[in-house]
């Protein structure tokens, strides 16, 4: 008897296409990985997800400092210009690609150059709206899992592939990105390659999924087709990295810093790193408490 | 009674793609894994963690992996698994055992194997195995003609295996051959015309992508008898099998051989040609993903609606006015009146156990219930009334009361000691199948009855 899994699995990567860090990459000494390198591997690493099984789906989502956009499938205000579509598969090369790798390929390549050609804002970020991206991935599962005709059902996960840093600005969101996931099932993995990130690794404890700082970035493909390629069931049942010691300090409410004792709102529960009197998630209304005893007044008759 | 014993049990096997590629020769292989489809096709069908071993393996330019190694990839406790992803990956000839100068057994991946896969994954092939995209056809056809065309050239052959009336025209010669071949329907004398096996009715009540596939096996079975090279004939269909729907391809560059498995093709329906000279084909739905043995969704089941509704009382309704599924029907109910849209049947103890008897098996008939449920049942859980089901198993069950086994009967030994001697030899070669002490009588096999007869005398003898 063939062991073989029944389920089919959604995989969304969701890469993170700063220009500020891809451009720092280009100025280091050994070049290790360069942008096209990494658009190339993920193609085949998104392709071999395909073969796989028949059944697995894709999508692919960039996310910028601007926006976060659909690289794969593309987006429905793009199919205006379906009609192109049958001419752009006419010209396919004929060279023994699977037509729905080509398909893929092609697809991914094109939305990449209208993303970075679009982008004319001049303004330079540190980080992407990862958060952003992680919730459009969110919606997707869903619109999918909707859309099934036959009801067969399908794991799904996130994988995030990331360079730049995290900002803190980005915690509430995050972490309600991450219990959503937690609710759905969904898988959240996440390939460093640069930065370590504490809001990743959190999201992939409690989701159960893979935390991965590549040692060696020029191996980029070869750790995602050993790592990542599995899928949930086949996980269980192989050796792959285990999660490190995770930073699970939360960010206070009103500065977003990294705080380990602090103050809670009784109501709902938000963190502060001190005393405010009134609640700015609620508007629970707290008495002063000094912890100096009042001194008694004595009254002087 | 006496048709419990000559009844003929055998159920339609069918062999999925691995199995049936591992019957192939090694040279036969190696021709298949120069072409990026059949591989993709083989790839997709292997156990899961032989799988993931490929891909490891696929993109790492030193030559060979330690068998250790590969053997920490996974936890303990799917050693199992483990070892069947190995064996069907060795049986496969993707991977080669080799001895490392070190001493340690390291597997090595097949090289056509492995430039076949990047090739499928990323392109850089030479182009010369893959079918050319045309500028537009000015006989463009779409998707729901294909899908008409399909259904109407597999239903001919249906009816062909039937022998109903309408569809007997148009088969030719070849497909005949292949249904023989296949023991769907047989002759009795050379000349005489042909009628339905217990197998082909089993072939009828399948659903039809297992149908396809089943019939595919047989064909290509007879390939090599027919002069035609498997390996093309192989690749073509792999190829076939990948195509998307709706789009039109060149068959240009095909060799005669392909060009001779395309007609044929064309006359089972798997493929849409406007006339033989034709040099453009469009693959139907029952080509695609043609080679995947994973549940397909072949709509052409969803197109046609299903007709058949079920009873708690045991009543069945089918509308429809086809004669083959009339006849699909008659085979395990017993059909009581027939209007020109509907049909009315009952399925009795008495019609299920003649269609055990012809071999179905009670899952082929749910199945076939199942799977032509009209709209209105689909909407229920179960949507066959689980009383029925139940029933139908339970007419199967009890066929199975008696176990026979051959044997021999001892009886009227002289005295209690002969008796346990015997016995205990019996007992000894392990042929004994029945005993009963009191009454002195023993059952031995008919293969063992020899060496107990020549036992018997030697004591005899002897004593």
């Amino acid at each position: 008897m063939a062991y073989r899994s029944d389920e089919s699995s959604l995989l969304i990567v969701v890469l993170d296409t700063n220009p500020v860090w891809w451009g720092q990459q280009l100025s280091k000494p050994n070049r290790d990985l360069t942008f096209t390198n990494c658009i190339e591997e993920l193609l085949v690493f998104c392709n071999s997800h395909l073969m796989m099984d028949q059944r697995n789906k894709l999508c692919v989502i960039a996310a910028h400092p601007s926006k976060n956009k659909f690289l794969f499938p593309k987006s429905e205000l793009a199919d205006e210009t379906a009609s192109d579509d049958s001419e752009i598969m006419r010209q396919t090369k004929s060279d023994g690609q699977y037509e729905l790798f080509a398909k893929v390929s092609e697809t991914i390549r094109e939305e990449v150059k209208d993303l970075i050609f679009s982008d004319t804002s001049g303004e330079l970020h540190a980080d992407c709206m990862l958060s952003g991206a992680m919730s459009m991935a969110l919606c997707y599962i869903n619109r999918v899992e909707k859309e099934q005709l036959n009801k067969e059902s399908f794991s799904s996960r996130i994988l995030v592939i990331k360079g730049s840093e995290d900002h803190q600005s980005q915690y509430m969101n995050f972490m309600m990105v991450i219990f959503t996931a937690q609710k759905q099932n969904t898988i959240i993995d996440a390939c460093i390659l640069d930065q370590e990130s504490s809001l990743l690794q959190q999201a992939c404890d409690i989701t159960n999924g893979i935390y991965l700082k590549i040692p060696q970035l020029s191996g980029l493909l070869q750790y995602l087709l050993c790592v990542f390629l599995p899928d949930a069931k086949i996980r269980k049942k192989m050796t792959l990295p285990t999660n490190v010691k995770i930073d699970y300090r939360a960010a206070c409410f009103c500065h977003r810093n990294l705080v380990d004792i602090g103050y809670v709102c009784s109501v709902c529960l938000s963190i502060y790193c001190s005393f405010t009197p009134i609640c700015t998630t609620c508007h629970a209304t707290f008495k002063i408490v000094d912890p100096r005893p009042i001194p008694k007044k004595k009254i002087k008759k | 009674m006496a048709a419990f014993v000559k009844s003929v049990n055998k159920k339609l096997a069918c062999k999925d793609l691995l199995a049936y590629v591992k019957t192939l020769t090694p040279s036969v292989l190696e021709g298949l894994y120069n072409h990026p489809a059949s591989c993709l096709a083989i790839f997709r069908e292997l156990p899961d963690f032989a799988k993931h071993y490929v891909m490891r393996i696929l993109f790492v330019e030193q030559v060979m992996v330690k068998q250790n190694v590969v053997a920490t990839w996974i936890e303990k406790d799917y050693a199992n698994e483990h070892l069947d992803a190995i064996k069907a990956l060795t049986g496969l000839h993707i991977v080669h055992e080799h001895m490392q100068y070190c001493g340690l057994p390291a597997w090595k991946l097949n090289e056509s194997f492995k430039k076949s896969l990047q090739i499928a994954l990323m392109g850089g092939g030479n182009g010369a195995n893959s079918l050319e995209m045309l500028p537009p056809d000015k006989y463009a056809k779409d998707i729901a003609f294909l899908d008409s065309y399909a259904q109407e050239r597999w239903e001919c052959i249906l009816h062909y295996i039937v022998q109903s009336k309408e569809g007997s025209g148009g088969i030719s010669r070849e497909v005949t051959e292949i249904l023989l071949h296949s023991g769907l329907v047989s002759k009795d004398g050379v000349n005489s015309d042909t009628f339905i096996t217990a197998a082909g009715f089993q072939f009828l009540l399948l659903d039809i992508s297992s149908q396809i596939w089943y019939f595919m096996i047989r064909y290509l079975e007879t390939v090599e008898s027919r002069g035609m090279n498997i390996v093309e004939c192989l690749t073509f269909m792999f190829q076939l099998s990948f195509l998307t729907l709706g789009k039109d391809y060149s068959s240009d560059k095909m060799s005669d051989n392909q060009q001779r498995f395309l007609q044929h093709l064309r006359e089972f329906g798997l493929v849409y040609q406007r006339k033989r000279k034709c040099q453009r084909f469009y693959p139907t739905r029952l080509a695609i993903n043609l080679t995947s043995s994973t549940p397909k969704d072949i709509a052409l089941e969803t197109h046609k609606q299903g007709f058949i509704m079920v009873e708690t009382n045991y009543r069945v309704y089918a509308y429809t006015a086809s004669p083959l599924q009339v006849n699909l029907l008659s085979a395990f109910c017993i059909i009581l009146y027939r209007f020109p849209n509907m049909v009315v049947a009952s399925i009795t103890r008495e019609s299920v156990r003649a269609a055990f008897a012809s071999g179905i098996t009670a899952d082929q008939i749910i199945n076939f219930l199942k799977s032509h449920a009209h709209p209105e049942m689909l909407k229920k859980k179960p949507v066959i009334p689980p009383t029925i089901t139940d029933q139908i198993l339970l007419w199967e069950l009890e066929r199975n009361r008696f176990n026979f086994d051959d044997g021999v009967l001892y009886s009227q030994f002289v005295s209690q000691r002969d008796f346990e001697l015997l016995r205990d030899y019996a007992k000894d070669l392990s042929v004994l199948v029945w005993e009963n002490p009191p009454k002195r009588i023993l059952v031995v096999t008919r293969s063992g009855h020899e060496e107990v007869k020549r036992f018997w005398k030697r004591h005899k003898r002897d004593t």
